[in-house]
């Protein structure tokens, strides 16, 4: 490790923008010949920076990593034919966070949350039934909780299995379960039940909803759950969090891990991508982890991380961060929660979004919508592959 | 003295002309022409890749599975731009007669017209969406108070189109009343004065002398405005709506207020770095604002009045 050797070895942090930005820099800085060591990307970008040919696989550097201490469901996601192409850092999944108090006002039980579609929109029925003036429920807009259903009924958004047997070339955005998903939003926009600021992938907007106790639920990432709950105390009031609800009448497969890992840029003499390797796990070691979950909310990515914090009793202190634990170990690795990978992940994204949102404004029937929006990703998708 | 002074040497000339040239080809024509070539190409920013394809891209943007929304984002950028250039210039020329009469704290109030252009379009942006925000803006805030009223402003299709448009001639207005209140000030005296004693209104006044006498500037004005709306717009909408929200049928093929330059980066860089699409719309839309440009200059160059000859 370079911290043994007391090399000197400096790091030099320089922050590009969003997840989409720094993916674009990084590839115009390798192009152009200059290549940072390590770039932090987001998940949805793995397919991008594969074929983009400028990383090098960072479990083949040197002799190979041991990664059995990562969280399976975690490294799962960064293996891509065999090989872990980058060291997962900040991760997270999607939970269900509740206004305790406005649920007790209700007269609902706090402790046991709504599990299934059928059974978040009965509690729905029954906040609008009541005198309490709120809504049910927030989150954005945006197509990664659309993934993590996907995910959760078992089910891949896209053939060759997920894109992992092989490129994708098929998207399978019309399919039962996803189907599923979009009844579901289409529910929720006929009875009123959801609320959110109209913008698509508006974070700050749900979260600014839900905090101002304008519905009693939000769906939103672990990422938050330190900093999220800190936040509604000062708003006074309480917080308990819960599973992700996910489609009645399947199995509850897990969820799609979520966030971004470091990847190492090919183009470096062999000693500088092992020290760059080497900062990447030490900013994953066991130590490092636990202190940045407890400052955001993220998951530590491995076990011995996991253990200590358990052995420390921070879960009893923390029930609100355990459900994230327990959604994320009882994962079941297959390649739907392996997440899949689409060259035109993003745009793939986009035209979700667009399409839950006529299913949920009603301009569009739910399997019109769909139908359409797998028509479009798959014109894309082509477009995309067309490059090879 | 001789209406057209010319300079005998071409030497000078070209000389005097060369910072200007260089800037104009590193920043303007060579990235205009690498434009052109890369639409030609099935090109990938991630993936570096470069394919001739000859027209392939322009045929996907006007036929085939993704055609439907690149034709109504043209369609939608034309009535986003017109709205924004002809309530940008009419509300300008008004606010700007106003603040240039003789009246207590004139200075005060040219000073806040003015102050929206010291904004770049992110901030305009954000100030707009804090404002309108549909659960926690202060806009609803007091709309529900006073009426118990919470309008949709950013999925409500009118609403958000609106705002949108609203929200970029809010942006233009100090730049265009800048340019107003300096061609005022040129207006001379006499004129107003003359008009008084042959007894017209101040209505009469303004469109009789007042807007014939600014319309250099309009003609300016127009030209610059249109240049905002089709290029420099990208900011505000990625701030205040995202390019949504989709519309009702027919016009559900994208967010209504994704113009064309959003889409451009839309496709370049927010989703799978499709270049060669992207420069594709790009040179749609050179090809409007020119031929826009060359109509403005072909037939609106006529109506404005240069001075007494």
């Amino acid at each position: 490790m370079l911290a043994d050797e007391g090399k000197p070895y400096r790091v030099v942090l320089e922050r590009i923008g969003s997840y989409r930005e720094t993916l674009q820099a990084a590839v115009l800085a390798a192009r152009q010949g200059n290549p940072p060591h390590l770039a932090q990307l987001f998940e949805v970008g793995s397919q991008l920076a594969v074929d983009s040919g400028i990383f090098e696989p960072i479990g083949n550097v040197g002799g190979g990593i041991d990664l059995s201490d990562y969280i399976e469901p975690v490294i799962n996601y960064y293996t891509i034919d065999g090989a872990v192409n980058s060291i997962p850092f900040n991760s997270s999944s999607p939970i269900l966070y509740a206004n305790k108090n406005l649920m007790e006002q209700v007269g609902l039980d706090p402790t046991d949350l709504p599990q299934t579609y059928g059974e978040l929109l009965e509690t729905c029925a029954t906040i609008r039934a009541s005198d309490v003036d709120t809504n049910c429920i927030t989150f954005p807009l945006h197509s990664w909780f659309f993934e993590q259903w996907m995910a959760e009924q078992g089910a891949p958004m896209a053939n060759n299995a997920n894109g992992r047997g092989g490129r994708a070339t098929e998207t399978l955005l019309n399919s039962e379960a996803a189907l599923r998903i979009g009844e579901f939003m289409h529910a929720l926009g006929e009875n009123d039940y959801y609320s959110y600021t109209g913008k698509l992938e508006d974070w700050s907007g749900s979260d600014a909803i839900w905090l101002n106790q304008e519905t009693v639920f939000h769906i939103t990432s672990t990422s938050v759950s330190g900093t999220l709950p800190r936040n509604a105390a000062e708003n006074g009031f309480e917080t308990v969090t819960g599973l992700l609800p996910i489609a009645d009448g399947v199995d509850r497969n897990g969820v799609v891990i979520g966030g971004a890992s470091l990847w190492l840029l090919a183009g470096h003499p062999q000693e500088e991508l092992e020290v760059a390797r080497d900062f990447a796990l030490y900013m994953t070691n066991t130590e490092n982890m636990i202190s940045w979950h407890k400052l955001t909310g993220y998951y530590p990515v491995r076990q011995s991380s996991v253990d200590q914090l358990a052995a420390e009793g921070y879960f009893e202190e923390n029930p609100n961060t355990s459900v994230a634990f327990d959604q994320l170990l009882e994962t079941i690795p297959n390649t739907a929660t392996a997440g899949a990978l689409l060259g035109s992940f993003l745009d793939t994204r986009t035209i979700i979004e667009e399409a839950l949102q006529k299913i949920f404004n009603g301009t569009a029937g739910v399997e019109e919508a769909m139908n359409e929006a797998k028509e479009l990703a798959d014109a894309r998708l082509d477009e995309y592959n067309a490059n090879f | 003295m001789k209406d057209n002074a010319v300079f005998r040497g071409r030497f000078l000339a070209f000389v005097l002309l060369l910072p200007s040239l260089i800037i104009l080809t590193i920043f303007l024509y060579y990235p205009t022409i690498q434009g052109m070539v890369l639409s030609l190409y099935r090109a990938n920013l991630f993936l570096g890749t470069r394919r001739f394809i000859g027209l392939e891209n322009f045929k996907s943007l006007f036929v085939g599975t993704l055609s439907p929304r690149y034709i109504q984002v043209v369609g939608q950028s034309f009535i986003f731009s017109a709205l924004v250039v002809i309530l940008g210039i009419c509300l300008s020329v008004a606010l700007a007669t106003l603040a240039s009469q003789k009246v207590r704290g004139a200075r005060i109030y040219r000073l806040f017209l003015i102050w929206p252009f010291a904004l770049s379009p992110a901030v305009a942006g954000t100030i707009f969406l804090f404002l309108f925000n549909p659960e926690v803006g202060t806009v609803n805030e007091v709309l529900k108070t006073l009426f118990g009223v919470k309008p949709r402003w950013l999925d409500t299709p009118t609403l958000a189109f609106t705002l949108v448009v609203l929200a970029a001639v809010w942006k233009n207005l100090g730049y265009n009343i800048v340019f107003y209140l300096a061609a005022l000030q040129n207006i001379p005296a006499e004129l107003g004065e003359a008009a008084e004693i042959d007894g017209a209104g101040p209505i009469q006044q303004f469109f009789s002398i007042t807007f014939p006498m600014v319309s250099p500037m309009t003609f300016f004005l127009v030209f610059t405005n249109l240049t905002f709306s089709f290029f420099d717009a990208f900011g505000m909408i990625d701030i205040i709506t995202g390019g949504g929200p989709v519309g009702p049928k027919p016009f559900d093929n994208a967010g209504l207020t994704t113009i064309m330059i959003y889409q451009v980066s839309e496709d370049g860089f927010g989703g799978s770095g499709n270049s060669g699409l992207a420069a594709a719309l790009g040179n749609i839309i050179l090809l409007i604002v020119a031929t826009i440009t060359f109509l403005q200059f072909r037939y609106g160059a006529r109506r404005v009045q240069y001075g007494e000859n």
